[in-house]
């Protein structure tokens, strides 16, 4: 099953969307959603849905001066993409 | 590699692993039972699969017991055998045929109907991310968003624009004379300078709010999350990185934060790639400059030129891109990814607010801060003659340093059709924000005019003036909803009469283009959509791909931004449009 998620990360041609994959494998979406997390803990996924920083707008910008981070940066859906060689961990 | 497979038993309490596996849980199970300390704590079979999974903890105490010597061995041992047997770690295997368990567990003792029945949300995902649909879908939803903030708050863009070169004004200038510095330059660079710059974009708070209003109910109702989806997916198909739509529908609102977003790509050429796209989104600070020029020169089409020049911009990216990508940045990364769509649900009031509200205070700050600095210095430049027999705060516009040093930059932009020193006036000071562009212009204009004689008002009257303005505005504004959809419920109206900063503007293009102003604004707009967005953005791209690309990044769009306006103006004339 585990096996079965990455191959759908290494084949897949184009962006998937979550819901669409776990019909795919026939398994229940918090089913696929643990599996992920699972290869997001062993290195071999990246969630990037972190949010970005403006870190170097200085005071005179708009968005670096606001106390819960830039107003522009809208919540954007999550994503997960397939760790590549160069980014994985040595210890791997 | 090897495949493994594993039995559903009876009772899920002893789920048993391929028999590779198992041979070698077995295998450690005896060690670890023939060490009495270990044996006490722990049932041997569950140490043996925790001690394969890697458990550092357990491994660590394990490794403490000098009894346990074996157990290590065997470990070792089973560990090596089981990697080289299946190609992947253990606890890989393990986690991989406990999934499985479940899984089939869970076929066996779930039943699902027949027909699965859809849920909501993926009825309307078959339509909105269809491959088909999609796209026009897309559009239709940005039409949607310039009309509502071209034509449905024009009221209140009318109704600040009136209360600000008004009362406003006049109590300034009223306050000025309690002081007894009425007709000195504090009183002009308080009126021709700050109010006229920082009030000249402060004008257009209600097309922002309005595109914010826009933004947020997309945003919360899971729409943005499917324009991403849908737009990365036509990206891909054009080779470029799926994730670059990403940061540009960022850009929309702000280009600094959206060339920070390019941090979610992995391939360093891809990010520098969407870095370089990214300032073509159009942000919400150049919105403002296209609707007052749109209002002056298309005032039928506003909307359909608003939305023009966005997907413009979006062309322009994704045609940039692809060429860009496939000769200097080319890079055959293939890193595919899934994208959660989150379910549509019917946004909430406070949600929207927030977030406009947020982004419009922001947007209010800017004009407060940066703007008014620029608003002074550049009024200073206005005040400072280079020519004639002016003195300071005294002189002819047309003889002061900003004229001066303007005028001699003019000539680039002459085959464009505005070669005048006030257009290039502005877009000089636009590198500092966009919004300083209108803030020039409306300096510029304001300085030139005469002083107009107006009628004295009482202060309660004209609070009461603009009270019942506001009324008016907000009647104009609900008339004009159902216009978004074609529908005109309502007798049409003569249409105001046009303001001297607009009449000013007409003229002036009109001069610097032989008499097609329309076509010189549109390439002037271009102009504006596709040149270096601000100083900030540009430190953005400094701090991100360093000084080599920022300055790629700064050339490389002026040149095209040149380019395109020459295109527009030059190409419109051959076709004698304008």
């Amino acid at each position: 099953m585990l096996q079965q998620v990455l191959r759908e990360f290494e084949h897949a041609r184009e962006p998937l969307n979550l819901r669409d994959l776990a019909h795919k494998l026939g398994v229940e979406r918090s089913a696929l959603e643990g599996m992920i997390d699972y290869w997001i803990r062993k290195g071999r996924l990246k969630d990037d849905s972190a949010q970005t920083v403006c870190s170097s707008c200085g005071s005179g910008s708009a968005c670096g001066s606001e106390p819960q981070g830039c107003p522009f940066v809208g919540k954007m859906p999550r994503t997960i993409s397939l760790v590549t060689p160069d980014e994985a961990p040595v210890s791997r | 590699m090897s495949t493994t497979h594993m039995s559903v038993p009876t009772s899920p309490s002893s789920i048993r692993y391929d028999h590779a596996l198992e041979a070698e849980i077995t295998r450690l199970s005896s060690a670890i039972a023939q060490v009495p300390e270990l044996r006490s704590m722990y049932r041997p079979r569950w140490l043996a699969i925790q001690l394969l999974e890697g458990d550092e903890q357990l491994l660590a105490e394990v490794q403490s017991l000098p009894a346990a010597e074996a157990v290590l061995r065997t470990l070792e041992a089973s560990s090596a055998h089981l990697r080289e047997l299946f190609g992947e770690d253990v606890d890989v295997l393990l986690t991989d045929q406990r999934y499985s368990f479940v899984n089939s567990l869970a076929r066996d003792v779930l039943t699902h109907p027949a027909e699965r029945r859809r849920t909501l949300s993926e009825k309307i995902d078959r339509v909105v991310t269809n491959r088909v649909l999609s796209i026009p879908i897309f559009l239709a939803l940005m039409w949607i968003v310039f009309k509502v903030t071209t034509d449905v708050v024009s009221p209140f863009v009318d109704w600040i624009d009136g209360v600000i070169t008004g009362p406003f004004t006049n109590w300034v200038v009223a306050l000025v004379g309690v002081v007894g510095l009425s007709g000195t330059w504090f009183e002009s660079l308080l009126v021709d300078g700050v109010i006229a710059g920082v009030g000249g974009v402060l004008v257009f708070v209600p097309v922002l709010m309005s595109l914010y209003l826009a933004l947020a109910i997309l945003e919360d109702s899971g729409y943005m999350a499917r324009a991403a989806f849908v737009m990365d997916r036509l990206m891909h198909t054009l080779g470029l990185h799926g994730k670059s739509f990403l940061p540009m529908i960022v850009g929309f609102g702000c280009t600094v934060p959206a060339i920070y977003a390019t941090r979610t790509l992995d391939n360093e050429k891809d990010r520098i790639l969407t870095g370089l796209l990214v300032p073509f989104m159009s942000c919400s600070a150049r919105l403002p400059v296209y609707i007052l020029l749109a209002a002056i020169f298309f005032p039928e089409h506003a909307g359909l030129v608003i939305f023009g020049l966005y997907l413009l911009g979006i062309v322009t990216a994704v045609l940039l891109g692809f060429v860009l990508k496939h000769t200097l940045f080319k890079s055959q990364t293939h890193v595919p990814f899934i994208m959660e769509l989150p379910p549509y649900r019917v946004p909430t009031l406070k949600a929207i607010w927030k977030q406009m509200w947020e982004r419009t205070a922001s947007f209010v700050q800017k004009a407060w801060t940066v703007i008014m600095v620029a608003s002074v210095v550049l009024w200073f430049l206005m005040a400072i003659p280079l020519r004639g027999s002016g003195t300071f705060a005294n002189t002819e516009l047309d003889n002061s340093a900003f004229a001066t040093v303007s005028r001699s930059i003019a000539p680039v932009f002459a085959p464009l059709g505005f070669g005048n020193w006030e257009a290039t006036g502005s877009l000089v000071t636009g590198f500092v924000a966009k919004e300083v562009i209108i803030s020039t212009t409306a300096q510029i204009y304001a300085m030139d005019a005469a002083a107009v004689e107006t009628e004295a008002a009482t202060f309660a009257g004209e609070l009461a003036a603009i009270a019942t303005s506001f009324v008016d505005a907000t009647v104009e504004t609900l008339k004009a909803i159902p216009l978004i959809i074609g529908i005109n419920l309502f007798p049409e109206e003569a249409e105001a009469e046009p303001s001297s900063l607009m009449i000013a503007m007409r003229d002036n293009f009109a001069a610097s283009s032989g008499g097609h102003g329309a076509l010189a604004a549109l390439a002037f707009m271009v102009f504006v959509l596709l040149y270096t967005p601000c100083m900030v953005a540009t430190a953005a791209a400094r701090h991100e791909f360093g000084n080599k690309w920022m300055w790629v990044s700064i050339v490389g769009q002026l040149v095209l931004a040149w380019v395109a306006a020459l295109v527009v103006f030059q190409g419109g004339l051959l076709l004698g449009l304008g």
